[in-house]
């Protein structure tokens, strides 16, 4: 049969997986896609299973339910040494109770178990997990005004209970554009993982930036393969995947020097250090991108991470990414190890006194949207018929 | 009817119906694809009635222009998907006459005007005759426009923008003085400095 | 007759270049970052998977405008590519103003481009689209000015005319510089590499980030399909297209479109992208006016030797 012989070529394709990072997890997870088995998805959407790794806060559940909804069909989840409660139903759970020695065999095991599941899944012989959320808008639709707009003239209003952006002042240069303010995160996979941000937009230019949940703490190693990965991060985000995925290889395996000196040859000659401005991101005592990507670059030329000095007090994200790019804030957010970013992103409770109470200045809070790591809807997708894999 | 006609008439009923179509829809991105549509069946017309640069640049010029101006109808007034429906039309007394007495205007001149019938020999080459004729007898008048089209631009922008030459425009930017220490040099601007602000 | 056997050769030449392409497009990075080469099936596999996913809806999404982008952007690298001249009048669309023509194939694919982004009602595929214009515009305004100095020696828009031309001398030895410039534009328009402004890593993948299913693989089949185009293109307007000896003309023309495609493909892994207004400075302030120069020293030669 025509489709039974379709559903067997699904099965060859790589199983395409949405990562949700817990606690502690991060490096594994990244050490893990070095596989060609499976393939990280740059969001939910492209993805068929969703892996949730490692323990998980309470206040993150209702942003990995939101995840788990907007997956398409057909679809399914692995809980890999994650606590969740019932959060996720009764999704298939793979713990490891095994010595910090045996990481390679735990690994080896949650590959041979996200494996499992792609070819259950694209055979169909696993049904596709139903939504865990109701699929309707969070506000019903305010037709309100003349034209049903919800909102006075051409403008305003609140369609869906979202207000409408209405213009401001843009930091930079003036112009009035409008602002866009969203939640961020927790699980946005340019983002450190659980780190949740309030950002005002205008453009791709940040305005105003406020952690609400800050990054799970991640164990703490600064070793050569740390760096790596940490420049393999980097690497993806100025769009050269090939040298991370050769970076996190290096990180994952042994690493004799001669692949180290070629990588770090291409990465020179690829201008990653040309591509990013000078200045760009300078903390006191950290240096700026340049020299922290020069660093991390160092490490392939056999040299050992630098310590760099403690953090000023001031140094924080909220005073940091306001004004940057939005691809510039991202280069910055992933340019510090774990423990500088964690205290770079202290959850501040006082400095929204003022803050919440600028309806003068046209500034709007879109409360729903774009809240649970990822864009757009909220995580309530219309399905618009068409099962997949049925 | 021939073929040709009948493209003919396709485009045009494109033409017309997206065109109407921009006045109707209720998100201003969706109106700037609309009337790209539209310009897009007239460039193809026009390159039916054997002006083929003249048809393409149409097209090519339409779509950069179109794509401008969705671009700053976003950065200006987000509504990424009309999620708020807006009235697109305004005036709406002033534009029916318009519209009217343009109509009427445009069909009468189409009814009273008897068009010649020489229709172009297919080894004319159009395109060489038209550079020669854009970069030749007609260039004066083609470089002056495009010299002074692109000197507003520079000067919009300049104007408008807000690092100036001596600074920040809305802190203050005065030139120095032409002595050490002297008056700010230049027309000192009136109260208010146009900067309304809160 | 000659413009049926040229549709046939169309439709041969978009095939196996689409399969080639395809196929590259998954071996070359692959060979960069040092792994066995993936079985060509892959390519056929993920494709499946695609096909067989759920399409999903957004909230609130332009939802004509959003199945149309895909449809659009396929059918322009398909037009732009039909202009192409496989011998010395073996074309699909003869056209006197071939390089007009292409170019309003680039322009309409920012539009489509913007389309795909902004008919998602959402944040992160919005801000791609929109980036994506900023630096698509002005890339698109530097090919123009590299395809005019690949015209002049022809004294014709026409590529059939650009190719004889070329019988002395390729146009890439007159301008070496503008076929750099031009596989710029190539990254640029089959959103790759450098040049992927629309769906980079930092925004989760940009005016791709809520799509999934068949839009996806529609989509992805689409840049294939202007990858090659834009190939065949650049080694019409700058390689001799079809000239060459002993092998007939449209195997000339797929040899040299592969070898550029490969060119592409590698240039798209290898190099960093920049942030967009980085980039935006270096087109307007140095791409642009050296663009300028190549016209200027084309003519020149021309005036001086033509």
């Amino acid at each position: 049969m025509a489709v039974s012989a379709l559903k067997r070529w699904a099965g060859k394709a790589p199983a395409s997986v949405f990562v949700a990072i817990g606690e502690g997890m991060r490096e594994r997870v990244e050490r893990l896609f070095a596989d060609p088995r499976i393939e990280r998805a740059a969001t939910p959407r492209h993805a068929a299973i969703f892996l949730i790794a490692g323990p998980m806060r309470l206040e993150d559940r209702e942003d990995l339910r939101r995840l788990h909804d907007q997956m398409p069909h057909p679809r399914a989840t692995l809980l890999w040494a994650a606590e969740v409660g019932e959060a996720l139903g009764d999704a298939e759970k793979l713990n490891f109770t095994l010595q910090p020695a045996d990481t390679s065999r735990a690994d080896e095991a949650a590959l041979d178990r996200l494996t499992r599941i792609w070819a259950e899944l694209s055979d169909g012989e696993r049904p596709s997990e139903p939504d865990l959320l109701h699929d309707e808008p969070p506000n019903p639709w305010q037709g309100i005004g003349p034209h049903g707009q919800g909102g006075k003239g051409m403008m305003g209003g609140t369609p869906y209970g979202r207000p409408m952006a209405m213009t401001a002042d843009d930091l930079r240069d003036g112009l009035a554009l409008d602002p866009y303010t969203a939640r961020f995160g927790p699980f946005l996979p340019m983002f450190p993982p659980g780190l949740l941000l309030e950002m005002t937009l205008q453009g791709d230019v940040i305005q105003s930036a406020k952690v609400l949940r800050p990054p799970l703490p991640q164990a703490a190693r600064d070793d050569a393969s740390a760096a790596l990965l940490r420049l393999a991060r980097l690497l993806d985000l100025l769009g050269l995947p090939v040298l991370g995925h050769r970076a996190r290889l290096a990180a994952a395996g042994d690493r004799p020097s001669s692949t180290l000196e070629t990588l770090g040859r291409a990465i020179r000659w690829s201008g990653s250090t040309l591509a990013i401005r000078p200045g760009l991101g300078a903390v006191e005592g950290q240096g700026d991108l340049r020299t922290r990507f020069d660093d991390l670059l160092a490490v392939t030329g056999g040299s050992s991470a630098e310590t760099r000095p403690e953090l000023p007090e001031s140094a924080h994200l909220s005073s940091l990414l306001p004004g940057l790019e939005w691809s510039e804030a991202m280069l910055v957010l992933n340019s510090f190890d774990d423990e500088t970013l964690s205290a770079l992103a202290v959850v501040k409770e006082d400095e929204d006194k003022d803050g919440h109470d600028h309806e003068g200045s046209g500034y709007m809070h879109h409360e729903h949207h774009g809240h649970g790591g990822h864009q757009g809807d909220g995580g309530h997708d219309h399905h618009a018929g068409h099962g997949g894999g049925a | 009817m021939g073929l040709t006609d009948l493209l003919f008439f396709a485009l045009s009923a494109v033409a017309i119906v997206s065109g109407w179509r921009v006045f109707a829809t209720d998100s201003m991105v969706r109106a700037s694809f609309l009337l790209l549509l539209s310009f897009v069946a007239v460039g193809l017309i026009i390159v039916m009635l054997a002006a083929p640069y003249i048809g393409v640049a149409t097209v090519f010029m339409m779509a950069v222009e179109m794509m401008v101006m969705a671009l700053f109808m976003v950065m200006f007034m987000m509504n990424p998907a009309g999620l708020n429906p807006m009235m697109m039309v305004h005036q709406h007394r002033f534009s029916i006459a318009a519209g009217v007495l343009a109509f009427a205007g445009l069909t009468a001149a189409i009814l009273f005007t008897s068009f010649p019938e020489n229709s172009v020999d297919p080894s004319t080459p159009v395109v060489h005759d038209l550079g020669i004729e854009l970069l030749g007898p007609s260039m004066l008048i083609f470089e002056t426009a495009g010299v002074t089209l692109l000197a507003t631009m520079i000067g919009s922008v300049i104007l408008s923008s807000r690092s100036g030459r001596f600074g920040m425009a809305d802190q203050g930017s005065k030139p120095p003085g032409l002595e050490p220490d002297g008056e700010p040099a230049g027309r000192q601007p009136e109260q208010g400095g146009g900067h309304h602000h809160h | 007759m000659t413009t049926f056997l040229a549709a046939l050769l169309l439709i041969l030449f978009l095939s196996v270049g689409f399969a080639g392409a395809a196929v590259a497009d998954r071996a070359i990075p692959a060979f960069l970052a040092g792994q066995t080469a993936p079985s060509w099936r892959l390519s056929l596999a993920d494709a499946v998977r695609l096909l067989q996913t759920q399409r999903i809806r957004t909230e609130a999404p332009d939802a004509l405008l959003w199945w149309l982008a895909p449809a659009l952007y396929l059918a322009l690298a398909i037009v732009g590519l039909a202009v192409i001249p496989f011998g010395q009048d073996l074309v699909a669309i003869p056209s006197e103003v071939g390089i007009v023509v292409w170019g309003s194939c680039e322009a309409l694919t920012i539009v489509a481009v913007f389309m795909f982004g902004w008919s998602a009602n959402a944040p992160l595929a919005l801000i791609g689209a929109y980036r994506y214009v900023a630096i698509g515009l002005p890339a698109m305004l530097l090919s123009m000015f590299v395809l005019i100095g690949a015209a002049l020696p022809a004294e014709s828009l026409g590529f059939i005319e650009i190719v004889e031309a070329q019988r002395t001398v390729w146009n890439v030895v007159r301008q070496p510089a503008g076929l750099i410039l031009f596989l710029m534009l190539g990254l640029a328009i089959s959103l790759r590499g450098p040049f992927d402004y629309a769906s980079p890593e930092d925004l989760a993948g940009g005016v791709t980030a809520d799509v999934s299913g068949p839009g996806l693989l529609a989509w992805k089949i689409a840049r294939l399909t202007m990858l090659v185009s834009v190939s065949a293109v650049t080694a019409t307007a700058f390689l001799g297209g079809y000239l060459g000896p002993i092998l007939p003309g449209f195997v000339w023309l797929l040899l040299k479109t592969a070898v550029v495609l490969l060119v592409l493909i590698w240039a798209g892994s290898v190099f960093a992208r920049m942030p967009p207004a980085r980039m935006m400075s270096v087109i307007w302030t140095m791409l642009l006016p050296l663009s300028f120069l190549m016209l200027l020293v084309v003519g020149v030669e021309l005036l001086l030797w033509g």
